[in-house]
């Protein structure tokens, strides 16, 4: 046979046999966690830009300049096109976490800061695009965990979105305990206790005074902490915590005044 | 009357696979790329592309960081890949033109060997290059990630907040997007890339009439490398019709996966093992042997 024919005919076979075979790799490192599925792009969506920008290694590439174009669409207030921006690039890197706490940022606080400021808009307006933009941050939150369900910086930043933005204490709460179980600093912790101290039911109070008594009872600084100390009064009170397990009262503040002298000791 | 006695001339037999000549011959193509100045052009584009990583906004450290990783990743795989197919495209036509191929083929060098010689000769120049470019891009990585965490601690320090429980973290993000096993992962996969890139220009070397045409007939495959994998997610199983299915799986026959070596986001996290590095090795081995397969069958019919 003839060599070429042959050479081609091998590049053919070649081609065939290994189609199951990168298959197979594919799904395996992705079951590693190692690989990323194709985003999932709806036809609303800029699907050619999408195509171009899922060419292998160059994702990264792509989703960083779709990160400055962000960075510049924010410098000119345009909500539109830094949403926009960094739906692109939260899709090419779904399992980027900065992306995404980056993408709820903007809309939660920058935008929703944005319009609640603007001047121009009447009341009703400023609220309702206040609210729209901190809901739009929620939503980009919550689809970055549905990639990164245990990731604790998403999940702080889903707490604070709770806490100051929409406040929700029990879903502050939820998320902030959620963050430290996941590796947040302890701060963030006694932060779910004191949003479960605003619940104020029976079981999130209970939550609430173990993880605050379980710092106290560490000793400095927590004994000194004016807050630790402030809700587990309240939480002494609300769960009737009987007197020899209660924290010591606070000391009276000294005064650094001099008290003011008695001009007579008695009423006329 | 003395008599010349003839002593026998020592001859060495000729061995039919000899690595002695196929490291001859490559260290030859090393050279002579190198003399085509080549690598002076790419060397300055990824500084270029790593200079313009420090003249980014001043974002996060953690955001700092990876855009810099991005863009340095970024200029190396199109550098090694635009590198491989530009030089490998230019390899065969260099030889006819200069004459050497004759010379070469004259002797008892089999064609195969050749083609091995040349093959190495590039990824030689490949490996060298991309080892340079990681030691320099390790060294700005580790210098930004130093001056950012130094930062960061002042900040602290200033805020009266640098406990060691909040340095301990800030450390701990920060080292996470910095110089990491990842970043050398990421390297290899750069190389692995672009050595089924340079085994598959060669082998079109071999049947193309111009170096024109096995650039940009390199280039199309290679692009179309890139979107395989998804062109076997979204057309071969989706709502397509039948040409659109058939062109799909022939590309996805005729094309090589280069998405495979797409590791950056796990490379980042450092989550990509031994393993898995060596499970991509020999996949890439697979492809350069089965093209330098085919090479052979192609060269060896080649009227020269």
């Amino acid at each position: 046979m003839n060599k070429r024919v042959l050479g081609v005919l091998l590049f053919l076979a070649f081609g065939l046999a290994r189609l199951p075979l990168d298959h197979a790799m594919t799904m395996n490192l992705r079951e590693k966690g190692l690989k990323e599925a194709p985003p999932t792009v709806s036809w609303q969506e800029d699907f050619g830009q999408m195509f171009l920008a899922t060419l292998g290694g160059l994702r990264s590439l792509v989703a960083s300049v779709g990160f400055l174009e962000a960075y510049s669409a924010w410098e000119r207030n345009d909500w539109g096109a830094v949403d926009n921006r960094m739906t692109l690039v939260t899709r090419m890197q779904p399992y980027e976490p900065t992306y995404w706490d980056e993408a709820s940022w903007h809309m939660a606080y920058n935008a929703a800061s944005y319009f609640k400021r603007d001047k121009s808009l009447r009341a009703a307006i400023q609220n309702k695009l206040f609210k729209d933009h901190v809901q739009r941050g929620l939503e980009i939150l919550n689809e970055g965990l549905r990639y990164l369900p245990e990731n604790r910086r998403l999940l702080e930043a889903l707490g604070y979105i709770y806490k100051d933005r929409q406040p929700d204490p029990e879903r502050a709460a939820t998320a902030f305990i959620e963050a430290h179980k996941n590796g947040s600093l302890d701060f963030i912790e006694r932060l779910g206790a004191y949003e479960l101290v605003k619940v104020g039911d029976r079981a999130s109070s209970a939550q609430a005074y173990e993880i605050l008594k379980r710092y106290y009872d560490r000793g400095p600084p927590f004994t000194k902490m004016e807050s630790i100390q402030r809700d587990l009064r309240i939480l002494e009170n609300r769960l009737n915590i009987p007197a020899d397990k209660r924290i010591p009262a606070a000391p009276a503040p000294a005064s650094t005044t001099s008290p003011r002298p008695m001009l007579r000791n008695t009423n006329p | 009357m003395s008599t010349v006695i003839a002593t026998p001339v020592k001859t060495r037999a000729h061995k039919g696979f000899s690595p002695g000549r196929i490291w001859t011959l490559a260290t030859h193509t090393a050279t002579q790329l190198l003399r085509m100045r080549i690598v002076a052009f790419l060397a300055v584009f990824c500084l270029v592309a790593l200079g313009a990583a420090f003249f980014f906004p001043q974002l996060s450290p953690e955001q700092q960081l990876k855009q810099l990783k991005d863009w340095s990743m970024g200029s190396m795989l199109v550098a090694s890949v635009v590198f491989s197919i530009t030089a490998t495209a230019l390899l065969l036509p260099k030889d006819l033109e200069d004459r050497t191929l004759y010379t070469i083929l004259s002797k008892p060098v089999p064609r195969y060997e050749y083609l091995l010689g040349k093959l190495l000769g590039m990824l030689l120049l490949l490996f060298c290059g991309l080892l340079l470019m990681d030691l320099i891009f390790s060294v700005v990585l580790w210098l930004k990630q130093q001056a950012l965490l130094s930062a960061m601690i002042a900040m602290l320090e200033q805020q009266q907040a640098a406990t060691p429980e909040n340095v301990a973290y800030v450390e701990a993000s920060i080292r996470k997007y910095g110089l990491n096993s990842g970043v050398h992962v990421e390297v290899w996969m750069v190389f692995l890339r672009a050595s089924v890139v340079t085994a598959m220009t060669l082998l079109i070397s071999t049947f193309a009439s111009t170096t024109l045409f096995t650039i940009i007939t390199s280039m199309a495959f290679t692009i179309a490398g890139f979107g395989v994998a998804l062109m076997r997610e979204w057309v071969l199983k989706g709502l397509y019709g039948w040409t659109e299915k058939t062109v799909g799986a022939l590309l996805a026959i005729l094309c090589p996966d280069l998405g495979m070596f797409d590791l950056s986001t796990a490379a980042i996290r450092g989550e990509v093992t031994l393993g898995v590095v060596g499970q991509l090795t020999g996949y890439a081995a697979m492809y350069v042997a089965a093209y330098m397969v085919v090479s052979h069958l192609f060269f060896v019919e080649k009227e020269l």
